[in-house]
This record gives C-alpha cells, structure tokens and sequence, in this order.
C-alpha cells in the first residue's frame, strides 16, 4: 500500500501545513519533528480522523484509490488502516479480551496472521482476562498494539505510542515494536518527537518543522547528517546497521559486519545472520590519519572524509562515509588543522563506545 | 367494578412508559447531537429543549390546547387522519409528557456522551466500525448508565405531571384521569384516607426512583475518573 498525500491546509490562527510527500510501501516511515511542527495533523489527515475546511486543498490516494480530494471522502472505517493511539483508547467496557475481539470481527482483509502468533509477539497470554482498569500503560499499549494487528490493517499508523508511558516501560515497549518491524510485512507510519525512538525504528524519515517538510530520505543516511545533528552538542550520534557475524564465547563479543568491516560488541542474544542497530554517539569517535598499531580500541575503520561543520566553536563535526553509511566524529577545530584533514581524505575512525540500540525481550 | 384509583393507576404509568419508549426514539438522537454539534444551532436548540424546566406547566398547556384545536392547521391535519381531536385523549397527553418531559430524557444522556472521547470513537472508527455500530457497540455501553438516569428521570417526571394535564387532558375517567388528578379530586372532595395512600405511595415511588439514579450517578463518577487515572 503507497499512500500518497499532498495537502494544504491552514489552521487558525497562523499554522499552515504544506506537504507532498509518498509513503514507502514497506518498512517504517517516520514523522519526526517537535510539538507544533504538524506532524500529528499530518498523520490523522491520511487517516481520515481530520478532513480540513473547504478553504483546504487535501488529496490523498493510496495505490490507485482516492482516499480524499475536492469531491471525495473516505471515512477512517473504510480505509483498512490501523491506527495507535498515544492514549490507549482501549474500549473501558470490554475485558481484554473482548477488544481483541471488536477488532477480530471487523477485520479490514483476511486475516493472515496467526492470532497466537500476536500474542506471542506482545506477551498477551497473561493479559487476555483482564479488565482495562488493571493494565499498566506499557501493558495497555501492547493490547492496543495486538488490536490493530488482529484487525487486519494495510498500513499501520502510530501516533506518539509510547509518549503516555513511563521510561522504564518504554524501554520495554521498544523491543516489542522492534520485533514487529522485524517481522511484519505492513508498513507503518510512526510519528514521534523522540529522536532516539526515531532511531530506533525508523527506516525512512521526514522532519517536519513548522508545517513544512525539512528534509527527508533514508534513515541511516539522514541520522548522520551535520544538519541534524549540529544542535545536539553531546548527544549529536549516528546509527548504523550491521549484520551479526560470530559469537566469541571466550570473550563475550560478537563480531558485527559494517559495510565490510568488523565491529565488536556485546551481542550474545543475537542470531548469526541478524540485522541490528548500533548507535554510535560522535563524541566517541576520533580520527588518525595513520592505521593505529597498538590501541586498546578494538573497532578502527577505515573511512573517508565527507564534509565538515562550519561553526565558529572550538568543535566541529566530520562525516565520515563507509560505502553506504555514514559516521560522525567530534574532534576539535585544533586537530582539524593540525592533521590537515580534507574532503575525499581516507582515514581511520577509532571507535570508543558502541552501544546496541535495543535489549532483546524475555519472555 | 375495578377501583377508579386502579384505573387511573393504570393509565399513569401506561402514559409514562409510552412517554419513556417516544423519548428514546427521539430524545436519544437528540442528546447525542447535542453532544457533538458544534453548529450554531446547538445554542438555539438547547435552552428550547430545557424550556420545559422553568415554564409554567400551564403555559405549555395553554399552548398545546390552541395547537390542538381543530382550528389550528396541526389540529385540522390530526383531525382529518385520525378523524378525533386531540385535546382531552390520551394521545394528546403522551404529545405533551413528550414535550414537558424531554429535558429531563435530554440533558443526563447529552452529559453522559459528552463525557465519550472522540478519540475512543476514532479507535472504534479505525478498527472498521461505522457510524451506527459506533454507537451501538460503544457509546451505548459505555453511557449504560447515563440511559438508565435519563431513562428514570423521564418516567417519573411524566409520573408526577400536573398543571399540563388539568389543561390538555381535563379529568376523564379511563382515558386521561392520571393520579396526580385523583389525588387532587380526593382533596376536593375531602377524601382523606384515598388522598393520604395516593400521595404517601407516590412520595415512596418517587423517593426510590431518585435513591436509584443518584446512586447510579455516584457509581459512575466513581468508576469513569478511575478510568481517567488509568489512562
């Protein structure tokens, strides 16, 4: 399902939304941006929960079906998405249970995923006979989650899903939706103001600023722009995506492919085989403009100098390129000079930390 | 033959369950677009439905016997298709309970949906339910409650009706004697003990009905902000 949209719309008294942007077919596609910026708007617009004025220009077609334009309007019902809220809104008067079933017996399309597979995905089984009063937020919205799976949704919309929820659930909420993204074929719609969250989960992404979209492309390669990243100070950081490729039992390690190249890290509760996020934050990365011999640091890659930050601090950000990816390094204005460094330049980035985006579940 | 007290017995409550059944008919779309619309004509329609409240009950009377009249252009059309008036019948006081009771029917149900979120009907609307199935299998259940208050409230506010009926209905025994009428024609004819019965049962009825629907309302209070906390 491509969900096309290209809106105009004004808000009183002065916010006006003026997007075109394509929904890629798979994968999660994230809306990112702060309070106000639209992106909540924008996303309850594709699913018919708003409509606009008269005075708006609205269209929206997914595939070949008109969702919305001048003459047409197809209600939220009919639309065959899912759609999580940041508040639950499960039904109070029904157990459990009996949400699950109010989405079983309005299924959008045949069903093709097992109902017990759900429940194994989100740890339902304790849940089912409970009352909605007796859930925890975290609890709540992996019902709410279950509810739109079992629905049978052709695309699933999030709106801020784990912004009613404490962090420690969050952080246990994650993995959840990590694992559905792993193994679901539906593409989702995520909007969130947690960049962290956004890297977590997202593979495509649009930021939104003020109504108007500011960029947008892959995630990997948007994580790691200087743009993005220039007002972060300490916490300016890229993700990468790597490939599980040994376990080291004696040492505990597991041996990462990037792009070609090893990086270790503690990742025993992978597979071989598995596809997993490493964050890297930039103020761990260094550069030499030599091959280290003897370092503690085991993770040194090879790279090329893409672009540098201009600012009049005495730090400055290096995007570094490995074939398709991108890392950041936050060296100062001193260094830059001193080394010389340059657009094009192969170096060698050392790597401090390594962090694993997300604990795997247990369950 | 039976007790005329029994009979007007009968034709009370006979009026104020088909006043009850018309109100949910009507009274339940009424409330529900009261709730929602944010049409200027919500302002216009709201006092007009709470009129009932603060007028005199024979000024709607009064009004209602003119309408009824065959003179008036409604009372030529009931006229010419029932081929009877409609003052004096008891079809004439189940149009006036409806009108003198609809906002004790319209104002607890309009509270009760106004307390649904829109976002709990955009979930439902979202999993794929349309507008009916919407207010069938959420918002009825969800204002359970709210129905019953609204539901009490009517039926014994039309119970307990008066000035309305002395105008419109008169005083025909069987047909629109109501028990409010009998009391008061035991009164005038220093009946005392009949009076004494007819008005300690109304007071008992009335005081059991009130008992109910307070404690339904404490009730739901109590449960609807602990949802509230939940979420």
């Amino acid at each position: 399902m491509e969900i096309s949209a290209d809106i105009h719309l004004t808000r009183h008294p002065d916010f006006v939304l003026d997007v075109e942007m394509t929904v890629q077919p798979q994968g999660i596609t994230a809306l990112y941006g702060s309070s106000g910026s639209g992106k909540s708007t924008l996303l309850r617009l594709l699913a018919g929960l708003e409509r606009g004025t008269r005075k708006d220009r609205i269209e929206i077609t997914s595939g070949k079906t008109v969702w919305q334009s001048e003459q047409i309007f197809v209600p939220p019902e009919r639309r065959g998405i899912g759609f999580v809220f940041q508040q639950q809104q499960l039904f109070p008067h029904l157990s459990v249970q009996g949400n699950l079933d109010f989405a079983l017996s309005r299924q959008h399309t045949e069903q093709n995923l097992e109902v017990n597979q759900v429940y194994d995905w989100l740890n339902l089984h304790s849940l089912l006979d409970k009352e909605i009063s007796q859930l925890s937020g975290g609890e709540a919205q992996r019902v709410a989650i279950a509810r739109v799976l079992l629905n049978g949704a052709k695309c699933i919309f999030m709106d801020e899903p784990l912004g009613s929820i404490d962090s420690p659930s969050r952080s246990r909420i994650l993995p959840y939706l990590d694992r559905l993204h792993r193994n679901l074929q539906i593409p989702m719609v995520y909007v969130s103001h947690s960049y962290e969250e956004i890297t977590y989960l997202a593979d495509h992404l649009f930021v939104l600023d003020n109504g108007k979209i500011t960029s947008q492309g892959s995630m990997l390669e948007l994580c790691s722009s200087i743009e993005l990243n220039s007002g972060e100070g300490d916490a300016a950081a890229v993700v990468i995506q790597c490939t599980v490729a040994k376990h080291d039992l004696d040492y505990r390690l597991s041996e990462l492919d990037f792009e070609g190249a090893n990086i270790f890290v503690n990742a025993e509760q992978y597979q071989v085989g598995d596809s997993l996020r490493v964050r890297i934050p930039a103020k761990d990365v260094s550069i030499t403009t030599t091959r280290p011999g003897n370092s503690s640091i085991l993770n040194i890659l090879e790279v090329q100098i893409v672009s540098f930050e201009e600012n009049s601090g005495p730090s400055v950000l290096v995007r570094l390129r490995r074939n398709k990816q991108f890392v950041l390094a936050r060296i100062t204005k001193k260094s830059l000079n001193l080394l010389d460094l340059q657009p094009g330049q192969t170096v060698y980035a050392q790597i401090k930390s390594v962090a694993l985006l997300m604990e795997s579940i247990d369950d | 033959m039976i007790d005329p007290d029994l009979v007007s017995l009968t034709i009370t409550l006979k009026l104020a369950a088909v006043t009850t059944f018309i109100l949910f008919l009507i009274g339940t779309p009424l409330a529900w677009w009261l709730a929602r619309t944010r049409h200027v004509a919500g302002f216009l329609v709201e006092p007009l439905v709470a009129l009932p409240i603060v007028l005199p009950p024979t000024v709607l009377g009064f009004y209602l016997l003119i309408l009824f009249s065959p003179n008036s252009g409604f009372g030529k059309a009931w006229a010419s298709l029932t081929g009877s008036t409609l003052a004096f019948t008891f079809e004439g006081l189940v149009i006036g309970s409806v009108i003198y009771s609809l906002p004790f029917y319209v104002q607890p149900l309009q509270v009760a949906f106004s307390g649904v979120k829109q976002d709990l009907l955009d979930a439902a609307a979202t999993l794929g339910a349309g507008p009916v199935d919407r207010f069938i299998n959420i918002v009825a259940p969800v204002c359970r409650s709210g129905f019953v208050v609204a539901g009490t409230l009517a039926f014994a506010h039309t119970v307990g009706e008066f000035g309305i009926v002395l105008m419109i209905g008169g005083n025909i025994s069987g047909e629109t004697r109501v028990l409010s009428i009998a009391l008061f024609d035991h009164v005038e004819t220093l009946e005392y003990g009949r009076a004494h019965l007819m008005a300690a049962g109304l007071l008992v009825f009335s005081f059991t009905l009130l008992l109910i629907v307070y404690t339904l309302n404490r009730w739901q209070t109590g449960r609807s902000s602990s949802l509230g906390s939940g979420s």
